[in-house]
């Protein structure tokens, strides 16, 4: 295993975020500093609002589960 | 061998069965040494397995090294960006990760488990003080995390020089049980291994991981509603509030550091002044699943579901027998590594499955006026106060 491909593996979570004003959630990349139920000040791509609480950070999973569960045991 | 005469076919025949002649004899006794080989040193099959061995776990221990590297340097990078410059972070750091706590004697195992708390206080009080005294430029929940970056610094140092060990060992002694017993262990070590290096990146960000869904749970039960909240331990905080008629004390450990907190020390305060009001305690914690059940399962159980030393559970145990009090259990499963690296969707989503039941569990066991405690327990990186 080269370096790069151990760099991919790393897990990156998504941070899910609540507009304040609309209560859209939108999620990004996780960013250094975010926490759950913190609150941050983003522009919300739906309304406009400039506040955002953090709602959720984790890892996305692929949705194969249906397949999956068919072949386990 | 006759051969028939005339024919130039049988002439080349002759030639290559002259050949034969001459190579039989030497394949026969390169045969013969072949298996004197076994019969006058009939460990040969043995040495040859062991070096087999011996190469394959090079290649791990290798491996193993590599990443305990990578930890290392990361741990001191994300340590430098809040020091002041002038320490030797990397000699520093180095004493911490070779620290090291006695646990007490067990000969008379009397009082036993207040002496390991009593240790294992000093110890990780005096870790935490070494990083903050390393990092004055780290506020009070960072430097938190950065004491469990250390931590898993720790961990992977010590499960290298582990193996390192009975590889070493096993190579001077020629022993192949010994290697065998280590190799056999390799793929789960190796796992293990990659689950730090992984944890490394989380706490050096402070991601929140799997450990963390029993505080999320109790965060996510309590959320938006009216509540008082104080401090009850040593980075255990716990929010009080009447849900359904219902005193709820819902008790986790402080975030979005990285903390664990003291919940039996909370769980024995809020008891002691509660008294006989307290009419069940609901733990929450991520627990170790079997390998096939799927991660983030909700599962209800009785007991106090908690990790760790011990110290903790044996104390919880001790006041909930001594109230009379049950104990609910409700666990998340998850893989070890699961627990150690960034919350996988699945856990993360059991948490509000784990809200629901914790509701469920306090309208059926709990009569309207009396109390209940809440405890989510884990490791609170990134999940601050809700
Ligand atoms: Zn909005």
């Amino acid at each position: 295993m080269l370096p790069s491909s151990r760099e991919k593996q790393i897990l990156n979570p998504l941070t899910f975020l609540r507009c304040l004003g609309c209560s859209t959630i939108n999620s990004r990349p996780f960013k250094e500093g975010d926490y759950v139920f913190g609150e941050v000040e983003e522009k919300c791509p739906k309304c406009g609002g400039d506040r955002m609480k953090i709602v959720g950070i984790y890892v996305k999973e692929p949705e194969q589960r249906e397949g999956k569960k068919q072949k386990t045991l | 061998m006759s051969f028939p005469s005339g024919a130039a076919e049988t002439l080349t025949l002759m030639q290559i069965a002259g050949r034969e002649d001459l190579l039989s004899p030497i394949i026969q006794l390169l045969w013969i040494l072949f298996l004197m080989l076994f019969i006058l040193y009939p460990n040969f099959s043995q040495k040859l397995q062991l070096s087999y061995i011996l190469r394959d776990l090079e290649r791990k221990l290798y491996n193993l090294k590599r990443i305990r590297e990578e930890v290392r340097s990361r741990t001191v990078e994300t340590l430098r960006k809040y020091s002041e410059g002038n320490t030797d972070l990397e000699r520093e750091l180095d004493k911490m990760i070779l620290s090291f706590a006695i646990t007490p004697e067990s000969m008379d195992p009397y009082g036993i488990v207040y002496k390991l708390e009593h240790i294992v206080n000093i110890w990780e009080d005096t870790f935490e003080e070494n990083v903050r005294r390393l990092c004055p430029k780290a506020e009070e929940e960072k430097a938190k995390t950065l004491t469990n970056l250390v931590e898993v610094a720790r961990g992977i140092d010590y499960l290298y020089r582990v193996v390192r060990h009975y590889y070493l060992l096993g190579k001077r002694t020629a022993n192949i049980y010994i290697v065998l017993q280590i190799q056999m262990l390799m793929p789960q070590l190796m796992e293990i291994a990659e689950a730090y290096r992984q944890a490394c990146y989380a706490f050096m960000q402070g991601q929140p991981v799997g450990d963390g869904v029993g505080a999320l749970a109790a965060a996510k039960l309590v959320e938006g509603l009216e509540k008082k909240t104080y401090e009850v331990a040593k980075d255990t905080i716990v929010h009080e509030l009447v849900m359904d008629g219902r005193n709820l004390f819902v008790l986790r450990a402080v975030g979005p550091g990285g903390a664990v907190g003291k919940p039996a020390d909370g769980i024995i305060k809020i008891i002691e002044k509660e008294g006989d009001r307290v009419k069940a305690i609901v733990m929450v914690d991520a627990a170790l699943k079997l390998e096939g059940e799927d991660t983030g399962k909700v599962v209800e159980g009785i007991g106090a579901a908690i990790g760790g030393i011990g110290v903790d559970k044996f104390k919880i145990e001790e006041i909930a027998k001594k109230y009379n009090i049950p104990l609910y259990a409700l666990i998340i499963y998850e893989s070890i590594s699961e627990a150690i690296t960034p919350m996988r969707e699945s856990i993360a989503k059991a948490a509000d499955e784990v809200v629901e039941r914790v509701k469920n569990i306090i309208k059926d066991k709990v009569e309207e006026g009396f109390s209940v405690i809440v405890a989510g327990i884990g490791n609170t990186v990134g999940i601050g106060l809700s």
